[in-house]
């Protein structure tokens, strides 16, 4: 039975819970609600929860472990030598589970008996071309050993989807049992599924933990690959960044401080622009204009925060760069000559900061709405005027979260790439003149994954170094963040 | 008042601090305030009495123009201090509510420590020309309203952390440290002990040598003890308004002394 019906059969399930266990409670207090220790709905949810939440617990669990303990059984069955490299282990695996889920899909289609299916032979048959004929496209003919580990991988699918299917509904019966045993008039429902709710939300609480922790994980491991085949030294001080895809390896500088400089840079000039436009249009909206402005600015600020990066990015391109340089450049207006190229870390950062106010604008508005008036109130009361108010009262009690705002879209510079790529040009390097190409952590992780390259050589296993190098900077940046607004908050709270 | 320096006004000594005339209140579609005259006069404690809901804090907000914060609220009529028409067009709200200070009724204290809260005011107005002038007058104000002994060794310590009573004291240290003419009190008692109670009562005692203080209290004992000129408001009409001591023995109104008599309100 598929998961699909599993589920449903669940809740289902839990629905009659939810009336037979409301009923069993009323009948139990001779129909007179006060007589219920809680309320009647209490009773029915204790049973509903009891139905549901542990079975579908186990299918989900079930779900997940299932394919990776066949995986593990089946490839015990590979060569020794394909077994050794993990690569060609994860490929022969591949074909392995292609040939599998094709024969069932066969099957299902009524191309192919069960038993023609069971009993296919690699020299009898063409198997590619069957499969082929109802849509599944195999790379090469299927040889012995693959066609053998797919008819056992299907074995064990086959018998783990079945006792899946019983333990599940067994679980949902049993629990369900026993909850609706436990219904009488004095059992203490409310509180059950208060507890229950608990379980249930730090259990969600615990997925998104867990989630993270899975994605550093992911990083890790080609991280430490990175590592084992580049000097961590040369990485993190290294001052060139020049990568060869031409050799293998050799002749490649991955200097890592190029591109960080860059980041900041970047991402700095984004503020620069972005935090003061943002915070002073919060300002004028929430304390000076006037309802029928309001109305109209702030769905227009908004709209800046729905541009797709990559029209910022042409912007950028097409606008900005060519502006900067008519000014700045060796021709320009102003005679300077700091700027040799429309693109540069000044062309991306000013169109990053445009494309932040909103972020900016719009939470702190939120923010500073959210101060109460009473606070504004004791200010005037005493003789203030409005902006002596708003900088002495509204911005000191609105500032833990106007920096929650500004980490947030601090955050979103240092990660964004378009822009990048389009307004800063490609060439890594660490100059102080903003008016200079530059690039960034995220671009340069975007060109060492397109391509063909492989995950294993250090120019391509390079991006998890990055990657994670640049996690563990924005995680210590949130960090100092949270430290800075929580002793604030302690002052002032 | 027409945006003219404290130093420079001539302080003209009339009797009559406030005169109203007429006033209306309308917050939307409610009439919040309906006609009220009343003078309140210089170097006196006027009490605000009446029902909750009557609109005493209403009335108290016209006479600093606090309801302008109001969006929906309306004010009509006149009301004058110190002969000036304080709705006229020229003049300054901001200057005015540094001259006419307010207490309000619920404890707004700023997300500020303690000295900063009472030094809001004089800093703002330039009162105080060093930090040592700044200290001294934190403190006297802080001492008029009956917190200095609590409050003398954690005056770095936010002011949010007090307690409902010592907040309530500070707001009306922070009022008094700004030195207005005229200090409205929106029920300052509202959440003292007996003891702080009493030293408030001493601080408005004090205040009227020199000011005109207005005080809504829900307390007839308080109204009877501090105030020398009490007005009874009822369904947003200045139902009578006199001396206090002919307020509380001889009302002319059957409303007023239902009401003081603990049979309305
Ligand atoms: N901001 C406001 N918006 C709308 N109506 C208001 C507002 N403030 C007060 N009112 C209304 O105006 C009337 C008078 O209110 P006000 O606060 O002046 O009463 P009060 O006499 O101070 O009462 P209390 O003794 O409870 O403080 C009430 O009916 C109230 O509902
Ligand atoms: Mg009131």
């Amino acid at each position: 039975m598929p998961a699909s019906w599993i589920f449903l059969i669940v809740v289902v399930l839990a629905a009659a819970g939810y009336v037979l266990a409301r009923g069993r409670a009323m009948a139990s207090a001779g129909g007179d609600q006060r007589r219920l220790h809680s309320l009647p709905s209490y009773y029915g949810t204790n049973a509903a929860m009891a139905a549901a939440v542990p079975a579908l617990g186990l299918l989900a669990i079930w779900l997940i472990a299932q394919p990776m303990v066949s995986d593990l059984y089946v490839s015990s069955g590979l060569p020794e030598a394909i077994q050794a490299d993990a690569g060609e282990r994860s490929l022969a695996m591949a074909d392995v589970r292609r040939v599998a889920d094709g024969l069932d899909y066969a099957v299902s289609q009524g191309a192919m008996t069960r038993e023609e299916a069971a009993n296919l032979s690699v020299s009898a048959n063409d198997i590619r071309e069957r499969l082929g004929a109802v849509g599944i496209a195999l790379g090469s003919d299927v040889d012995e050993t693959t066609l053998e580990l797919a008819q056992q991988y299907r074995n064990l699918t086959n018998t783990g989807n079945t006792i899946r299917t019983v333990l599940v509904l067994l679980v949902a019966l049993a629990s369900f049992g026993a909850a609706y045993m436990m219904t009488a008039k004095d059992f203490r429902a409310r509180n059950t599924v208060e507890r229950a709710v608990l379980i249930l939300l730090i259990a969600a609480a615990c997925v998104a933990i867990l989630t993270t922790i899975g994605i550093v994980f992911s990083l890790i491991f080609n991280t430490l690959d990175f590592f084992s085949r580049y000097p961590a030294a040369e990485f993190f001080l290294g001052t060139t960044w020049q990568p060869s895809f031409s050799g293998r390896g050799g002749g490649s500088e991955l200097g890592f401080l190029p591109l960080i400089w860059g980041t900041l840079y970047i991402s700095i000039i984004a503020l620069a622009v972005a935090v003061p436009l943002g915070l002073f249009s919060a300002i004028y909206l929430s304390e000076y204009a006037s309802k029928p402005v309001r109305s109209v600015v702030k769905p227009l600020l908004e709209v800046l925060a729905g541009i797709p990066t990559i029209v910022y990015g042409l912007f950028a391109l097409l606008t900005v760069g060519p502006l900067l340089l008519s000014a700045f450049g060796n021709d320009g207006v102003l005679q300077l000559g700091w700027m040799s190229g429309g693109t540069a870390a000044m062309t991306a950062g000013l169109v990053m900061g445009i494309m932040l106010i909103p972020f900016v604008s719009s939470l702190s508005d939120d923010i500073i709405n959210s101060v109460p008036q009473a606070m504004r109130d004791g200010s005037y009361g005493l003789g203030a005027t409005q902006s002596e108010t708003i900088r002495q009262v509204i911005l000191p009690a609105a500032l833990p979260g106007i920096v929650g705002a500004i980490l947030l879209a601090a955050s979103r510079a240092i990660g964004e790439t378009m822009i990048v790529v389009l307004g800063a040009g490609a060439a890594a390097s660490l100059s102080l003149n903003p008016f200079e190409a530059m690039t960034t952590v995220t671009a340069k992780i975007v060109s060492q994954l397109t391509g063909d390259g492989e995950f294993n050589s250090p120019e391509t296993l390079v991006a998890f170094a990055l990657g994670m190098t640049l996690f563990v900077i924005t995680l210590a940046l949130n960090v100092l963040a949270l430290w800075i607004v929580r002793r604030y908050r302690e002052q002032y709270e | 008042m027409y945006d003219v320096p404290n130093s420079e006004r001539t302080v003209t000594a009339t009797d009559t601090k406030i005169a109203a005339k007429g006033v209306q209140v309308y917050y939307g579609d409610t009439h919040a305030i309906k006609d009220v005259d009343v003078q309140i006069a210089d170097k006196t404690v006027t009490a605000f009495i009446g029902p909750s809901g009557c609109g005493k804090s209403t009335f108290l907000r016209c006479l600093n123009r606090m309801n302008d914060t109001i969006d929906i609220c309306r004010v009509e009529g006149d009301i004058h201090i110190d002969g000036e028409d304080i709705y006229d067009k020229r003049v300054d709200p901001v200057q005015l509510r540094a001259k006419v200070g307010m207490v309000f009724q619920k404890p707004n204290p700023f997300p500020k420590s303690i000295y900063d809260n009472v030094a809001y005011g004089p800093r703002i107005h330039g009162m105080a020309r060093n930090k040592a002038e700044l200290d001294d007058i934190v403190e006297s104000a802080l001492r008029r309203a009956a917190l200095w002994n609590e409050a003398k060794d954690r005056l770095q310590a936010p002011g949010t952390g007090l307690s409902g009573g010592q907040q309530q004291r500070l707001c009306i240290a922070r009022a008094v440290a700004t030195e207005p003419e005229i200090l409205l009190m929106d029920e300052p008692c509202s959440a003292l002990d007996p003891i702080a109670t009493a030293q408030v009562e001493e601080l408005i005692d004090e205040l009227r040598q020199n000011y005109a203080v207005v005080i809504v209290t829900h307390s007839m004992q308080q109204a009877a003890r501090v105030s020398q000129k009490t007005a009874f408001f009822h369904l947003g009409n200045l139902v009578e308004y006199d001396d206090t001591n002919k307020i509380f023995t001889n009302p002319t109104d059957k409303r007023t002394e239902s009401y003081i008599t603990g049979r309305i309100g």
